[in-house]
C-alpha cells in the first residue's frame, strides 16, 4: 500500500523517461540506425548508378545540395515510419496513455528521438555523398555552413513527421500513406533548406539571397509548424 | 497527485445534439446561387472576350528566355484565361480556409455534420484547384512558351493539390469513422498553416530561373468588374455545388442512421431480470420464468404496421411504439 | 486501508454513499453520427466487487471498458471512479486505475526490469526498483528480469503485463479479453496470479468465456448493441438460467 502515494513526476521528468526508453531501445537493437543507415548507402549507389554515366556533364557541385537533401527525405521517411509501429504492435502507445501526464509530451519526446537518429544518420550520410560525389571537385569555403540548414530541416522534419506518423500509424498501409503526407507537407521547408544548402556548397555571391532568407523562412517554418502539431497532438493522440 | 489534469472542458454533456438534415438557410440559397453562378460566369465569359480590353496585365518586362523560348511582351488572347484563373484559385482558398474552419469545429464539439462540412469543402477546393492548374497551366504555355515551370503560384497550388489527394487518401485509409474525421480535421488545419508559408517561400527565395510576373499597377476599370462578376459567379457556383455535395453525404448518413435504427433492438427487447440501479424496479418476471421463455412477447399495438411510417409530407419517419429504442435524431425532424 | 476494502455481504453503516461504488456509471452514451457504441448506461460497482461484462460481439463491451479506462471519450454521461470524475479530473482518475488487455503493452525490446521500471517511473511510484523487485517476485519472473521480452512467451509476457498494469498499485483494475492466446497453463496460472492481487481491489472484465468468467464473478453485467440489458450481483443469478439467458441474448445479437 505504500506505493499507493506515488507523486506525480513533472512534465520534463516524463519526457526525460520516455526519450530514456526511445534511446535505449534504439541502442539495444540499432534496428532503426541500422536501416536508416542502409538505405542512405543504397540511395548513395542509386544516386551513382544514375549519374555515373553522365558525371562528366553534370555540375554535381550545384546539384550536390539538392541530392543531399533527397538523401535525407528519403531516409528519414523509413525511420519516422517506423517509430511508431513499435509502439502500436504491443499496444505500448495505450500503456503510456493510461499516464497520468501531458500528452504532448510524448509529442515532444518522440520528436526528440526521431530528431536524434536522424541526426546521427546524417552524420554517416552527408560525408559519405561527400566522399563519392564531391571529393574531386571544388567546393567553397564555406562548404560547413551546410550544417545549419541540416539542423533547421531536421528539426521541422522530425516534428511533422513525428505528428504524420502518429495518424499513420492507425491506417492501412502506414508507410505510403506517411509519405503521401509528409512529402507535400514538408515541401516550403524542403525547398528553402535546399536553396540554403547549395547556397552553402556553391558560396554565391548572393548570400544573404539564398542562404540568410530561406534559413530564416526554415526556422520560422519549424516554429510554426511545431507550435501547430504541439497543439493538435492531443487531439490525433487521444482519437 | 498533483491537480495539473482539472480542465474543465466546456463540452456539449447529456443532450443529444440536433443533427440538422440538408437545410436551413445555407441550402435555401443553393438552387437560386447555382442559377446566378451560372448567369454571373457565363456573363462574365462574354465580358472576358467582348468587353474588357485587352491589356498587358499578366506580361514579362521586356524580353526573357524561359526555356529555351524567347519570350516577348504578349498582348496574347491567352491573358484572358486570367479572367477565370484568378477567380478560381480565390474560391479554392477560401473553400480550403472553410474546411480546416470547420475542421477546428469537428474537434471542438466532435460531431459529425462538421466533418461532414469539411469533408465536402475539401471536395470543392480540390475541384477549384485542378481548375486553377489547368487555367494557370494554359496560361503558363501561352505565356511563356513552357508546360511547367517552378513559378510561385504555381509550384504552390501543386503542392496544394497534393495536400487535398492526400487528404482523400487519409480519408480512405482510416476505418473507424471518429478516427478518420480527427485525422482528416488535423490534416485539414496542417494544410491551412502549410499553403501560405509554401508560397511565401517560393516567392520570397528568388529564383534564378525565372523571371517573376510582374503586375504593375491596379486592374483597369472593365478588366476588375470581369474579374469581380466571375468571382461572384463562382463564388455561388462553388456554394451551391458545396450544399449539393454536403447533401448527398448527409443522404448516405442518413442511410446509413436508418439501417442502424431498423437493425436496433432496444434492450427492453432482450429477455431481462435487470433490477434497474437508477430506476425503481418494476416487477420483473424472475430470471427463470424469462430462460424459459425466450422472447418477451407483450402484445404490439402496432402489429402488421411497417417499421416506418410516410408522413404527410413525404418524409420518413419511425412508426412509434414499434421499436421503442432511441433513434438517431436525424430521423426526427 | 486494507480492512476497508475487503468485500463484506453487508456494507458497514457510516460510509458515505459515494465511497460505497467504486465505480459510478451515469448515462454513458457514445455516439459517432449514426452509429450509438454506447446508448445511455448507468450502473454502479460496488468496493472490491468484481464485474464480467458479457455480450454478443459489437455490442459494445470494450468501447465501454475503455470509457471507464479514459482511453476514450464519452459523448455523454459520466464516469466516477472512487469518487474521482474522470472528465473533470482525468489524470487523477488515471493514477487509480490499471488495464489489463489482450495486447501485453510492453516493449519487446527492453528487459522485463525496463519495461517495469519504465512504467514505474512514469507513474511517479516511490522507489520504482523495490516495487519492481516485489512485482516481479509476485509474478514469478524474478530469474528472468534481464532478459528481453522478444524470448519469453505468450503467458510468461502476460504476467509481465498484470505486474505493469499493477506497478502503480490501482484501486481499480480493468481486464479486456486477458486471456485470448494463452494455453491452458497460462491461463492457470493467470488465474491464480489474478486471485493473489485481488486484495480489495475492484475489478471489472470484459470475457468471451461465460463459464470462466461467471466463476469469477460477483456481479454479471449483460450488454446488446451498447445497452446495458442486466446488472447483478451473482447471488442473486440462477447460473444455469443465466447460461440460457446468454445464448438467447447472443443468438439475438447475431440475428
Amino acid at each position: 500500500m505504500q506505493y499507493a502515494q506515488s507523486k506525480k513526476p513533472s512534465t520534463w521528468q516524463h519526457f526525460c523517461i520516455l526519450l530514456r526508453k526511445d534511446l535505449r531501445r534504439e541502442f539495444r537493437t540499432r534496428e532503426m540506425l541500422t536501416s536508416m543507415g542502409l538505405y542512405a548507402l543504397l540511395v548513395i549507389i542509386v544516386f551513382g548508378a544514375a549519374l555515373a554515366l553522365t558525371a562528366r556533364g553534370v555540375d554535381i557541385v550545384s546539384m550536390g545540395g539538392g541530392l543531399i537533401w533527397v538523401l535525407i527525405v528519403f531516409t528519414s521517411l523509413l525511420g519516422l515510419g517506423r517509430s511508431f509501429s513499435y509502439e502500436k504492435d504491443q499496444g505500448c502507445i495505450e500503456g503510456v496513455l493510461l499516464v497520468p501526464m501531458d500528452r504532448s509530451v510524448i509529442f515532444l519526446a518522440k520528436a526528440v528521438a526521431n530528431m536524434l537518429f536522424m541526426l546521427v544518420v546524417e552524420i554517416i550520410a552527408v560525408p559519405l555523398f561527400y566522399f563519392f560525389f564531391m571529393t574531386g571537385s571544388e567546393t567553397s569555403s564555406t562548404f560547413l555552413w551546410i550544417i545549419v540548414p541540416l539542423v533547421l530541416g531536421t528539426i521541422g522534419m522530425a516534428g511533422i513527421g513525428t505528428m504524420l506518423s502518429t495518424i499513420t500509424m492507425h491506417t492501412r498501409a502506414a508507410d505510403v500513406m506517411l509519405a503521401v503526407l509528409f512529402v507535400p507537407i514538408i515541401f516550403p521547408l524542403l525547398y528553402a533548406c535546399t536553396t540554403a544548402t547549395t547556397a552553402a556548397i556553391i558560396g554565391s555571391v548572393a548570400w544573404m539571397d539564398y542562404f540568410v532568407i530561406p534559413l530564416v523562412i526554415a526556422a520560422g517554418f519549424d516554429i510554426i509548424m511545431l507550435l501547430v502539431c504541439w497543439v493538435l497532438y492531443d487531439f490525433v493522440i487521444s482519437s | 497527485m498533483s491537480r495539473s489534469g482539472g480542465s474543465a472542458e466546456a463540452r456539449s454533456i447529456g443532450k443529444p445534439v440536433k443533427l440538422p438534415d440538408a437545410g436551413g438557410w445555407q441550402d435555401a440559397i443553393a438552387v437560386p446561387a447555382a442559377i446566378a453562378g451560372a448567369i454571373l460566369t457565363t456573363a462574365g465569359f462574354l465580358m472576358a472576350f467582348l468587353w474588357a480590353a485587352p491589356v498587358n496585365g499578366a506580361a514579362v518586362n521586356g524580353f526573357e528566355m524561359i526555356g529555351d523560348t524567347v519570350v516577348t511582351h504578349q498582348q496574347l488572347i491567352s491573358q484572358k484565361i486570367f479572367y477565370f484563373h484568378m477567380p478560381a484559385a480565390i474560391v479554392s482558398f477560401f473553400s480550403l480556409v472553410m474546411a480546416a474552419f470547420y475542421g477546428v469545429r469537428f474537434l471542438m464539439t466532435r460531431e459529425q455534420r462538421f466533418d461532414t462540412c469539411s469533408r465536402a469543402l475539401m471536395e470543392i477546393a480540390l475541384l477549384f484547384v485542378i481548375m486553377t492548374m489547368i487555367t494557370g497551366d494554359l496560361w503558363t504555355r501561352f505565356e511563356w512558351g513552357v508546360w511547367w515551370t517552378w513559378e510561385p503560384r504555381l509550384t504552390t497550388y501543386l503542392i496544394l493539390m497534393l495536400i487535398v489527394i492526400a487528404y482523400f487518401v487519409l480519408r480512405n485509409a482510416v476505418d473507424e469513422p471518429e478516427k478518420r474525421a480527427t485525422f482528416a480535421s488535423v490534416v485539414s488545419i496542417i494544410a491551412l498553416v502549410d499553403v501560405p508559408i509554401c508560397f511565401m517561400v517560393t516567392r520570397l527565395i528568388p529564383s534564378s530561373v525565372h523571371p517573376v510576373v510582374l503586375r504593375e499597377g491596379g486592374m483597369s476599370f472593365d478588366m476588375g468588374v470581369t474579374v469581380l462578376v466571375v468571382l461572384i459567379g463562382m463564388l455561388c457556383l462553388g456554394h451551391a455545388l458545396y450544399r449539393l455535395r454536403f447533401r448527398a453525404l448527409r443522404l448516405s448518413e442518413r442511410m446509413e442512421a436508418l439501417k442502424e435504427a431498423l437493425d436496433e433492438r432496444p434492450a427492453s427487447h432482450y429477455p431481462s431480470n435487470v433490477q434497474p440501479t437508477i430506476a425503481p424496479p418494476v416487477a420483473t418476471p424472475s430470471i427463470t420464468e424469462l430462460a424459459n421463455d425466450p422472447l418477451p412477447d407483450e402484445p404490439d399495438p402496432d402489429e402488421g404496421k411497417p417499421a416506418t411510417a410516410v408522413r404527410p409530407n413525404g418524409e420518413l419517419r419511425p412508426n412509434k411504439g414499434r421499436i421503442k429504442g432511441e433513434y438517431p435524431t436525424c430521423l426526427l425532424r | 486501508m486494507t480492512a476497508k476494502h475487503v468485500r463484506t455481504t453487508t456494507p458497514p453503516l457510516p460510509i458515505p454513499p459515494a465511497s460505497l461504488s467504486a465505480i459510478s456509471v451515469r448515462g454513458v452514451s457514445k455516439v459517432f453520427g449514426a452509429r450509438r457504441a454506447l446508448d445511455d448506461i448507468s450502473f454502479d460497482v460496488p468496493e472490491g466487487a468484481f464485474v464480467s461484462i458479457f455480450g454478443p460481439n459489437g455490442a459494445g463491451k470494450t468501447t465501454l471498458l475503455r470509457v471507464l479506462a479514459t482511453l476514450a471519450r464519452p459523448t455523454s454521461g459520466q464516469v466516477v471512479l472512487e469518487g474521482i470524475d474522470t472528465k473533470e479530473e482525468p489524470d487523477q482518475a488515471r493514477a487509480l486505475l490499471g488495464l489489463i488487455s489482450h495486447a501485453p503493452m510492453v516493449y519487446p525490446d527492453l528487459t522485463a526490469e525496463e519495461n517495469l521500471l519504465f512504467y514505474a517511473e512514469m507513474y511517479g511510484v516511490q522507489d520504482p526498483k523495490a516495487r519492481v523487485n516485489e512485482l516481479l517476485d509476485a509474478v514469478g519472473l524474478a530469474h528472468r528480469r534481464h532478459d528481453t521480452l522478444r524470448t519469453f512467451s505468450r503467458g510468461m509476457t502476460q504476467r509481465v503485463a498484470i505486474a505493469r498494469a499493477l506497478v502503480h498499485d490501482p484501486r481499480i483494475v480493468f481486464l479486456d479479453e486477458p486471456y485470448s492466446g494463452l494455453d491452458p497453463y497460462a491461463v492457470d496460472v493467470f488465474d491464480s496470479l489474478l486471485s493473489d492481487l485481488r486484495g480489495g481491489r475492484t475489478f471489472v472484465m470484459v470475457s468471451h468465456d461465460l463459464k470462466k468468467g461467471l466463476a469469477m464473478c460477483s456481479h454479471a453485467l449483460v450488454m446488446a448493441r451498447g445497452q446495458l440489458v442486466s446488472f447483478q450481483a451473482k447471488d442473486e443469478i440462477d447460473t444455469v438460467a443465466f447460461e440460457r439467458l446468454y445464448r438467447q441474448i447472443v443468438g439475438m445479437g447475431v440475428a
